[in-house]
C-alpha cells in the first residue's frame, strides 16, 4: 500500500509527464508546454482524486507497457487507444485498482490521439520552472524524466485510498476526426484578401503528416494569398493559426514557440483547442467565427 | 497602444508597429509594472519589439476587466518606469576559429574586413529586443546598415551552442544548440541558457549588451572558470 511504483517496459512512440505547462517564463522565450487536452486531463485527475493539474503521463497513438508494483489506482481518458490491464479490456473514465504486478498495456487506436495516464497520489518527479511538463527545447538535459524512455521507473506516494469513481458514457467527450471550431479573429485578420478569408472559412482543410506538440500543419494553401504584410516579430499563444508566406496554415498548439513573424489569421477558443489536440493526420478541421 | 483580443485567454497590445528602441522601452516598461503589479490572472507575458502579449486566466479576469486594469494604472507606472536605465552586460566572443563559420561569407557580403566587422560587432550598445525562437535566445539590434547581411539560404540543422550570428540588422545567440540560417561570427564561452538556475537566461528583456572580442585562451579561459561558477559577468547597472 505504501510503496506504489511504476515501470514503463515499453515507452510507446511519444510518452511524456506534463502537467498545467510552465507559465510566467515566456518572456524569456521558455514554451508554455503542459497537457495538450486540458479537458481530458483534468478527468483523469479527478478519477483518481488527484488536484486537478497534478502531473500525468500523456500517450500518443501508440501506447506504453507499463508494470506496477504495489497496489494503487489509475485513470485513463482521451483518445481510446485500446488499454488492457493483464490482457484484459479496461474501462476508460473510471477508476481502476491496480494489483501488485499488474500489466498496462495499449493496441489500436480506436478513435483520438492523445490518452491520459493519471496515477492516483503523488508522482515522484524533478520539477524545472515550477512544471513537471516535457520541455520541448532538450528535454534530455532540462527534464530527463518526463520524456519517457524504456526503463523509466516512477515512484508514487499514496494517500489514502480513494474512492472509485467513473463518469457515465453519456458525458465523456466524443473525439470526432471531423471538427469544425469556434475561433476569434487574429490580430492580421483585417490584412487578409476577401478570397482567403472566405476561403478559410468554407473549406475542410486535413491535418497533415507535420503535427506535433509544436504545431500542426494544414494540408491545403489559401489562395490568392499575398504575404505583403511585413509583421514584426511578436508573442504567440497555443491557438494561434499563422500563415506561412506559401500560403500554408499551422495551428500551433502547447509546444509552439513563445515569438513568430507569419501572418495570424484567427485564434482557437481555449475549450475548442482541447478538441483540436485529439485530431491526427488526415483528419479535418474547419473554422467559424465565434461571437 | 491597440488592445487586442489574442483569442479567449490572451491579450495582445500593440505599440507603433516598428523596430526602435523608443517603442520598445514603452514595451519593457509596461512588462515591468505588469510584473509587479500582481493583477490575479495574468498568466504570462510576452514583450515582443513593439508589442505585448499577455496571458490570462479568463476564469478570474476578463479582457474588459484587465484593459480597464492596464489602462488605469499602468500608464502612470510607464511614465516612471521607462526612466529607469536598464542593465549593460558585457558579453565575451571569441571571433576565431573554429567558431567563426561564416566569417567568410558576412565579409564577401559586407566588403568588410574581419578586423572591421569585429570592432563594428564589439564598438555598439545593442538592446535586447525580446527573447523566443529558443529558451533563451536574445534578438539585438540595431546592427549598423554596413554589417546588414541576409540570413544563410540553406539553414543549419545544428549551429552550436554560444554561437553569435547577424541576421539583417539583427544579431543573436544560440543559447542551446538548434537549427538556425543566421550567419555565424564567432562563439562566447558563457552559459546563455542554465537550466540549473532558477533564473535561467542571461539575458533579459530590455537588457543592453556589448560584444567584447576575446582569443582561443580567454575563451577556454572563462568557459572554464563559468563551469565552477567561477566566472564573473560585467554587469552594469545603468
Amino acid at each position: 500500500m505504501d510503496d506504489f511504483k511504476m515501470t514503463f517496459l515499453k515507452p510507446g512512440l511519444h510518452t511524456t509527464v506534463q502537467d498545467q505547462g510552465r507559465l510566467g517564463f515566456q518572456h524569456l522565450g521558455v514554451p508554455i508546454n503542459g497537457v495538450m487536452d486540458k479537458r481530458a486531463a483534468k478527468l483523469a485527475n479527478e478519477l483518481v482524486s488527484n488536484e486537478i493539474n497534478a502531473p500525468l503521463f500523456e500517450i500518443t497513438l501508440i501506447g506504453p507497457k507499463v508494470e506496477f508494483s504495489g497496489k494503487g489506482q489509475i485513470a485513463i481518458t482521451g483518445a481510446d487507444l485500446s488499454p488492457t490491464l493483464n490482457g484484459k479490456v479496461i474501462d476508460m473514465y473510471s477508476t481502476i485498482s491496480i494489483s501488485d504486478g499488474d500489466l498496462l498495456e495499449f493496441g489500436h487506436p480506436i478513435h483520438g490521439c492523445r490518452s491520459y495516464l493519471a496515477v492516483g497520489g503523488t508522482l515522484k518527479i524533478q520539477r524545472w520552472l515550477n512544471s513537471a511538463s516535457a520541455s520541448a527545447t532538450d528535454p534530455k538535459t532540462f527534464t530527463p524524466q518526463s520524456l519517457i524512455e524504456k526503463s523509466a521507473g516512477f515512484h508514487v506516494a499514496i494517500k489514502e485510498k480513494a474512492e472509485i469513481k467513473s463518469i457515465p458514457s453519456s458525458t465523456r467527450p466524443k473525439l470526432p476526426s471531423q471538427l469544425k471550431v469556434r475561433v476569434f479573429r487574429g490580430p492580421e485578420f483585417n490584412s487578409f484578401t476577401k478570397e482567403s478569408i472566405d476561403f478559410f472559412f468554407k473549406y475542410w482543410f486535413p491535418i497533415s503528416k507535420d503535427a506535433n506538440r509544436m504545431g500542426y500543419r494544414l494540408d491545403k494553401i489559401l489562395p490568392h494569398f499575398n504575404p505583403d504584410v511585413e509583421v514584426i516579430s511578436s508573442g504567440i499563444v497555443p491557438g494561434t493559426i499563422q500563415i506561412t508566406n506559401s500560403g500554408q496554415p499551422i495551428v500551433l498548439m502547447a509546444d509552439a514557440q513563445t515569438s513568430g513573424g507569419y501572418m495570424r489569421i484567427a485564434n482557437i477558443l481555449t475549450d475548442d483547442l482541447n478538441k483540436v489536440a485529439q485530431l491526427k493526420p488526415g483528419d479535418l478541421l474547419g473554422f467559424e467565427i465565434a461571437d | 497602444m491597440i488592445y487586442m483580443p489574442y483569442g479567449d485567454s490572451a491579450m495582445l497590445i500593440n505599440f507603433e508597429q516598428k523596430i526602435d528602441p523608443s517603442i520598445n522601452q514603452k514595451v519593457m516598461a509596461l512588462h515591468r509594472a505588469l510584473e509587479v503589479s500582481g493583477i490575479a490572472g495574468i498568466t504570462f507575458l510576452i514583450p515582443a519589439y513593439c508589442s505585448l502579449t499577455i496571458g490570462f486566466d479568463k476564469n478570474v479576469i476578463s479582457f474588459s476587466e484587465l484593459k480597464s486594469t492596464i489602462d488605469s494604472f499602468a500608464k502612470e507606472e510607464m511614465n516612471q518606469l521607462s526612466n529607469n536605465a536598464s542593465r549593460l552586460v558585457h558579453i565575451p566572443v571569441c571571433y576565431e576559429s573554429p567558431f567563426k563559420l561564416d566569417m567568410l561569407d558576412v565579409m564577401e557580403h559586407t566588403q568588410l574586413s574581419r578586423k572591421n566587422i569585429i570592432s563594428l560587432h564589439t564598438s555598439i550598445k545593442f538592446r535586447v529586443y525580446m527573447l523566443g525562437f529558443v529558451a533563451g535566445f536574445a534578438y539585438m539590434g540595431k546592427l549598423p546598415q554596413s554589417l546588414n547581411c541576409p540570413r544563410k539560404s540553406v539553414p543549419r540543422i545544428i549551429v552550436p551552442e554560444g554561437s553569435v550570428g547577424l541576421a539583417g540588422l539583427q544579431t543573436g545567440i544560440y543559447p542551446t544548440e538548434a537549427p538556425g540560417g543566421w550567419q555565424i561570427i564567432g562563439r562566447t564561452p558563457l552559459k546563455m541558457f542554465d537550466h540549473d538556475n532558477a533564473s535561467p537566461s542571461l539575458l533579459q528583456p530590455g537588457d543592453e549588451v556589448q560584444f567584447k572580442a576575446i582569443d582561443k585562451i580567454e575563451f577556454d579561459a572563462i568557459e572554464k572558470l563559468q563551469s565552477v561558477g567561477e566566472y564573473e559577468l560585467e554587469v552594469c547597472n545603468g
